[in-house]
Protein backbone atom coordinates (compact mmCIF):
# COMPACT_ATOMS: atom_id res chain seq x y z
CA UNK A 1 0.00 0.00 0.00
CA UNK A 2 2.88 2.36 0.79
CA UNK A 3 4.11 1.86 -2.79
CA UNK A 4 0.70 2.77 -4.23
CA UNK A 5 0.53 5.94 -2.12
CA UNK A 6 4.07 6.89 -3.19
CA UNK A 7 2.98 6.38 -6.80
CA UNK A 8 -0.09 8.59 -6.24
CA UNK A 9 2.18 11.33 -4.88
CA UNK A 10 4.47 10.97 -7.88
CA UNK A 11 1.49 11.24 -10.25
CA UNK A 12 0.13 14.27 -8.38
CA UNK A 13 3.60 15.84 -8.48
CA UNK A 14 3.83 15.32 -12.24
CA UNK A 15 0.35 16.79 -12.80
CA UNK A 16 0.42 19.55 -10.22
CA UNK A 17 3.58 19.97 -8.11
CA UNK A 18 1.98 22.53 -5.77
CA UNK A 19 -0.86 20.09 -4.86
CA UNK A 20 1.68 17.33 -4.18
CA UNK A 21 3.62 19.67 -1.89
CA UNK A 22 0.43 20.79 -0.10
CA UNK A 23 -0.60 17.11 0.33
CA UNK A 24 2.78 16.17 1.78
CA UNK A 25 2.58 19.11 4.20
CA UNK A 26 -0.97 18.12 5.21
CA UNK A 27 0.23 14.53 5.79
CA UNK A 28 3.12 15.79 7.95
CA UNK A 29 0.68 17.91 9.96
CA UNK A 30 -1.51 14.84 10.52
CA UNK A 31 1.51 12.81 11.58
CA UNK A 32 2.51 15.55 14.01
CA UNK A 33 -1.01 15.55 15.45
CA UNK A 34 -1.38 11.79 15.88
CA UNK A 35 2.18 10.94 17.00
CA UNK A 36 1.50 11.53 20.75
CA UNK A 37 -1.77 9.56 20.61
CA UNK A 38 -0.03 6.78 18.71
CA UNK A 39 2.59 6.57 21.45
CA UNK A 40 -0.17 6.29 24.06
CA UNK A 41 -1.87 3.54 22.03
CA UNK A 42 1.31 1.48 21.80
CA UNK A 43 2.08 2.08 25.47
CA UNK A 44 -1.44 0.83 26.31
CA UNK A 45 -0.86 -2.21 24.08
CA UNK A 46 2.37 -3.06 25.93
CA UNK A 47 0.58 -2.63 29.28
CA UNK A 48 -2.28 -4.85 28.15
CA UNK A 49 0.12 -7.52 26.96
CA UNK A 50 2.07 -7.38 30.24
CA UNK A 51 -0.59 -7.14 32.93
CA UNK A 52 -3.83 -8.40 31.49
CA UNK A 53 -4.06 -11.99 30.49
CA UNK A 54 -6.41 -13.24 27.75
CA UNK A 55 -8.74 -14.78 30.35
CA UNK A 56 -9.36 -11.35 31.91
CA UNK A 57 -10.00 -9.75 28.51
CA UNK A 58 -12.41 -12.56 27.64
CA UNK A 59 -14.18 -11.99 30.98
CA UNK A 60 -14.58 -8.19 30.55
CA UNK A 61 -14.98 -7.97 26.77
CA UNK A 62 -15.78 -11.51 25.66
CA UNK A 63 -18.98 -13.51 25.24
CA UNK A 64 -19.88 -13.40 28.93
CA UNK A 65 -19.11 -9.69 29.47
CA UNK A 66 -22.80 -8.60 29.37
CA UNK A 67 -23.81 -5.05 30.33
CA UNK A 68 -20.32 -4.20 31.63
CA UNK A 69 -18.81 -5.00 28.22
CA UNK A 70 -21.20 -2.58 26.49
CA UNK A 71 -20.41 0.18 28.99
CA UNK A 72 -16.65 -0.29 28.49
CA UNK A 73 -17.00 -0.29 24.67
CA UNK A 74 -19.30 2.76 24.48
CA UNK A 75 -17.38 4.79 27.08
CA UNK A 76 -14.07 3.82 25.43
CA UNK A 77 -15.39 4.98 22.05
CA UNK A 78 -16.52 8.34 23.43
CA UNK A 79 -13.28 8.95 25.31
CA UNK A 80 -10.84 7.78 22.61
CA UNK A 81 -9.02 10.60 20.84
CA UNK A 82 -7.60 11.01 17.35
CA UNK A 83 -8.51 9.29 14.11
CA UNK A 84 -10.03 5.80 14.28
CA UNK A 85 -7.22 4.04 12.43
CA UNK A 86 -4.66 4.66 15.19
CA UNK A 87 -6.81 2.52 17.51
CA UNK A 88 -6.92 -0.40 15.05
CA UNK A 89 -3.74 -2.17 16.30
CA UNK A 90 -4.88 -2.14 19.94
CA UNK A 91 -8.42 -3.26 19.08
CA UNK A 92 -7.12 -6.02 16.85
CA UNK A 93 -4.87 -7.11 19.74
CA UNK A 94 -7.87 -7.17 22.12
CA UNK A 95 -9.86 -9.12 19.54
CA UNK A 96 -7.11 -11.74 19.28
CA UNK A 97 -7.23 -12.05 23.07
CA UNK A 98 -10.98 -12.74 23.10
CA UNK A 99 -12.81 -9.39 22.84
CA UNK A 100 -15.92 -9.91 20.75
CA UNK A 101 -16.63 -8.18 17.44
CA UNK A 102 -19.90 -6.60 18.61
CA UNK A 103 -18.08 -4.56 21.25
CA UNK A 104 -15.41 -3.42 18.78
CA UNK A 105 -18.10 -2.28 16.31
CA UNK A 106 -19.91 -0.44 19.14
CA UNK A 107 -16.60 1.23 20.14
CA UNK A 108 -16.07 2.48 16.58
CA UNK A 109 -19.58 3.93 16.24
CA UNK A 110 -19.54 5.59 19.66
CA UNK A 111 -16.46 7.49 18.45
CA UNK A 112 -18.87 9.78 16.56
CA UNK A 113 -19.44 11.54 19.89
CA UNK A 114 -16.47 13.84 20.30
CA UNK A 115 -16.59 15.33 23.79
CA UNK A 116 -14.08 18.17 23.18
CA UNK A 117 -16.00 19.29 20.07
CA UNK A 118 -19.51 19.17 21.56
CA UNK A 119 -19.56 22.94 22.40
CA UNK A 120 -18.75 23.70 18.75
CA UNK A 121 -21.49 21.34 17.57
CA UNK A 122 -23.97 23.00 19.95
CA UNK A 123 -22.99 26.44 18.62
CA UNK A 124 -23.64 25.33 15.03
CA UNK A 125 -26.69 23.07 15.44
CA UNK A 126 -28.15 23.79 18.87
CA UNK A 127 -28.37 21.84 22.12
CA UNK A 128 -31.46 19.76 21.23
CA UNK A 129 -29.89 18.47 18.01
CA UNK A 130 -26.56 17.66 19.71
CA UNK A 131 -28.21 15.84 22.64
CA UNK A 132 -30.53 13.83 20.39
CA UNK A 133 -27.72 12.96 17.98
CA UNK A 134 -25.53 11.75 20.88
CA UNK A 135 -28.41 9.66 22.22
CA UNK A 136 -29.15 8.02 18.84
CA UNK A 137 -25.44 7.46 18.15
CA UNK A 138 -25.12 5.52 21.40
CA UNK A 139 -28.30 3.59 20.66
CA UNK A 140 -27.08 2.92 17.12
CA UNK A 141 -23.65 1.80 18.38
CA UNK A 142 -25.27 -0.68 20.76
CA UNK A 143 -27.69 -1.95 18.09
CA UNK A 144 -24.88 -2.46 15.57
CA UNK A 145 -22.86 -4.36 18.16
CA UNK A 146 -25.84 -6.60 18.96
CA UNK A 147 -26.41 -7.22 15.23
CA UNK A 148 -22.76 -8.15 14.65
CA UNK A 149 -22.85 -10.56 17.59
CA UNK A 150 -26.02 -12.17 16.16
CA UNK A 151 -24.44 -12.47 12.67
CA UNK A 152 -21.33 -14.03 14.17
CA UNK A 153 -23.35 -16.46 16.31
CA UNK A 154 -25.34 -17.48 13.22
CA UNK A 155 -22.12 -18.02 11.30
CA UNK A 156 -20.61 -20.26 13.99
CA UNK A 157 -23.92 -22.17 14.58
CA UNK A 158 -25.65 -22.27 11.20
CA UNK B 1 3.57 -16.96 36.53
CA UNK B 2 6.66 -15.50 34.78
CA UNK B 3 8.58 -12.68 36.57
CA UNK B 4 7.50 -9.12 35.70
CA UNK B 5 10.75 -8.28 33.88
CA UNK B 6 10.29 -11.29 31.58
CA UNK B 7 6.64 -10.45 30.95
CA UNK B 8 7.56 -6.83 30.18
CA UNK B 9 10.28 -7.95 27.80
CA UNK B 10 7.91 -10.35 26.05
CA UNK B 11 5.11 -7.76 25.86
CA UNK B 12 7.47 -5.10 24.46
CA UNK B 13 8.68 -7.61 21.87
CA UNK B 14 5.09 -8.43 20.86
CA UNK B 15 4.12 -4.75 20.70
CA UNK B 16 7.22 -3.98 18.62
CA UNK B 17 6.23 -6.84 16.31
CA UNK B 18 2.76 -5.30 15.85
CA UNK B 19 4.43 -1.90 15.25
CA UNK B 20 6.66 -3.24 12.49
CA UNK B 21 3.61 -4.67 10.69
CA UNK B 22 1.36 -1.64 11.18
CA UNK B 23 3.72 1.37 10.77
CA UNK B 24 4.13 1.16 6.95
CA UNK B 25 0.33 0.93 6.60
CA UNK B 26 -0.16 3.87 8.94
CA UNK B 27 2.35 5.98 7.00
CA UNK B 28 0.52 5.08 3.77
CA UNK B 29 -2.83 6.10 5.30
CA UNK B 30 -1.40 9.38 6.60
CA UNK B 31 -0.09 10.01 3.07
CA UNK B 32 -3.57 9.34 1.65
CA UNK B 33 -5.12 11.65 4.25
CA UNK B 34 -2.80 14.42 2.99
CA UNK B 35 -3.84 13.81 -0.63
CA UNK B 36 -7.57 13.69 0.20
CA UNK B 37 -7.34 16.84 2.33
CA UNK B 38 -5.77 18.76 -0.53
CA UNK B 39 -7.66 17.31 -3.50
CA UNK B 40 -11.18 17.06 -2.00
CA UNK B 41 -12.05 20.63 -1.09
CA UNK B 42 -15.12 21.91 0.83
CA UNK B 43 -16.17 23.75 -2.38
CA UNK B 44 -16.17 20.41 -4.22
CA UNK B 45 -18.41 18.90 -1.52
CA UNK B 46 -20.80 21.89 -1.65
CA UNK B 47 -21.28 21.47 -5.39
CA UNK B 48 -22.50 17.85 -4.99
CA UNK B 49 -25.79 18.62 -3.23
CA UNK B 50 -28.94 18.92 -5.34
CA UNK B 51 -31.84 19.97 -3.10
CA UNK B 52 -33.65 16.62 -2.91
CA UNK B 53 -33.69 15.36 0.72
CA UNK B 54 -33.20 11.65 0.02
CA UNK B 55 -30.62 12.20 -2.73
CA UNK B 56 -28.75 14.71 -0.54
CA UNK B 57 -28.74 12.24 2.36
CA UNK B 58 -27.06 9.66 0.11
CA UNK B 59 -24.61 12.28 -1.20
CA UNK B 60 -23.96 13.50 2.37
CA UNK B 61 -23.15 9.97 3.53
CA UNK B 62 -20.74 9.28 0.68
CA UNK B 63 -19.16 12.74 0.88
CA UNK B 64 -18.55 12.19 4.61
CA UNK B 65 -17.09 8.75 3.88
CA UNK B 66 -14.44 10.09 1.51
CA UNK B 67 -13.65 13.22 3.51
CA UNK B 68 -10.81 13.27 6.01
CA UNK B 69 -9.71 15.57 8.78
CA UNK B 70 -10.55 16.65 12.30
CA UNK B 71 -14.23 16.08 13.27
CA UNK B 72 -14.80 19.82 13.83
CA UNK B 73 -14.27 20.33 10.08
CA UNK B 74 -17.43 18.30 9.45
CA UNK B 75 -19.37 20.65 11.78
CA UNK B 76 -18.05 23.73 9.99
CA UNK B 77 -18.72 22.32 6.51
CA UNK B 78 -22.10 21.00 7.74
CA UNK B 79 -23.00 24.44 9.17
CA UNK B 80 -22.14 26.10 5.85
CA UNK B 81 -24.14 23.51 3.89
CA UNK B 82 -27.12 24.13 6.15
CA UNK B 83 -26.90 27.90 5.54
CA UNK B 84 -26.85 27.23 1.81
CA UNK B 85 -30.14 25.36 2.06
CA UNK B 86 -28.98 21.72 2.21
CA UNK B 87 -31.35 19.72 4.44
CA UNK B 88 -30.42 18.89 8.04
CA UNK B 89 -30.95 15.19 7.19
CA UNK B 90 -28.12 15.34 4.65
CA UNK B 91 -25.88 17.42 6.92
CA UNK B 92 -26.37 14.96 9.82
CA UNK B 93 -25.60 11.99 7.55
CA UNK B 94 -22.46 13.84 6.41
CA UNK B 95 -21.29 14.53 10.00
CA UNK B 96 -21.88 10.91 11.02
CA UNK B 97 -20.17 9.28 8.07
CA UNK B 98 -17.25 11.73 8.36
CA UNK B 99 -16.21 9.89 11.55
CA UNK B 100 -17.70 6.40 11.20
CA UNK B 101 -16.93 5.63 7.55
CA UNK B 102 -13.47 5.87 6.10
CA UNK B 103 -12.49 4.98 2.58
CA UNK B 104 -8.90 5.96 3.37
CA UNK B 105 -8.59 3.58 6.33
CA UNK B 106 -10.24 0.56 4.63
CA UNK B 107 -6.95 -1.19 3.68
CA UNK B 108 -5.65 -1.09 7.26
CA UNK B 109 -9.01 -2.21 8.69
CA UNK B 110 -9.09 -5.09 6.19
CA UNK B 111 -5.53 -6.19 6.95
CA UNK B 112 -6.05 -6.21 10.73
CA UNK B 113 -9.68 -7.34 11.09
CA UNK B 114 -10.32 -9.28 7.85
CA UNK B 115 -12.80 -8.82 5.01
CA UNK B 116 -15.93 -10.05 6.84
CA UNK B 117 -15.54 -7.66 9.79
CA UNK B 118 -14.62 -4.70 7.54
CA UNK B 119 -17.55 -5.18 5.18
CA UNK B 120 -20.01 -5.79 8.03
CA UNK B 121 -18.89 -2.75 10.07
CA UNK B 122 -18.81 -0.34 7.13
CA UNK B 123 -22.17 -1.51 5.77
CA UNK B 124 -23.77 -1.09 9.18
CA UNK B 125 -22.18 2.39 9.56
CA UNK B 126 -23.58 3.32 6.15
CA UNK B 127 -27.12 2.13 7.00
CA UNK B 128 -27.00 3.74 10.45
CA UNK B 129 -25.89 7.09 9.00
CA UNK B 130 -29.38 7.19 7.43
CA UNK B 131 -31.24 5.75 10.41
CA UNK B 132 -29.58 7.94 13.06
CA UNK B 133 -29.99 11.09 10.91
CA UNK B 134 -33.64 10.31 10.30
CA UNK B 135 -34.39 9.48 13.97
CA UNK B 136 -32.57 12.62 15.25
CA UNK B 137 -34.37 15.07 12.96
CA UNK B 138 -37.79 13.41 13.29
CA UNK B 139 -37.66 13.35 17.12
CA UNK B 140 -36.36 16.94 17.15
CA UNK B 141 -39.37 17.91 14.99
CA UNK B 142 -41.76 16.21 17.43
CA UNK B 143 -40.16 17.85 20.48
CA UNK B 144 -40.11 21.38 19.05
Amino acid sequence: MLGIVALLYLLTFLLDPSSAKASALAALKTLEMIAPILLIVFFLMALLNTFINPKKIAKHLGKESGFKGWVIALAGGILSHGPGYIWYPMLSDLREHGARDGLIVAFFYARSIKLPWLPLMISYFGFAFTALLAFFVLLGAWLQGVMVDIFNAQKSNP
Amino acid sequence: MKPLSNRLKEASKNTLGSLVVVIPMLIAIIGLVGLFETLITPEMLHSLFSGSTVKDMIIGTFAGGVSVGQPFLSYIIGGELLQEGVSLYAVTAFILSFVTLGVVQLPLEYSLFGARFTIMRNLLSLIFAFLVSFATIEVMGILQ
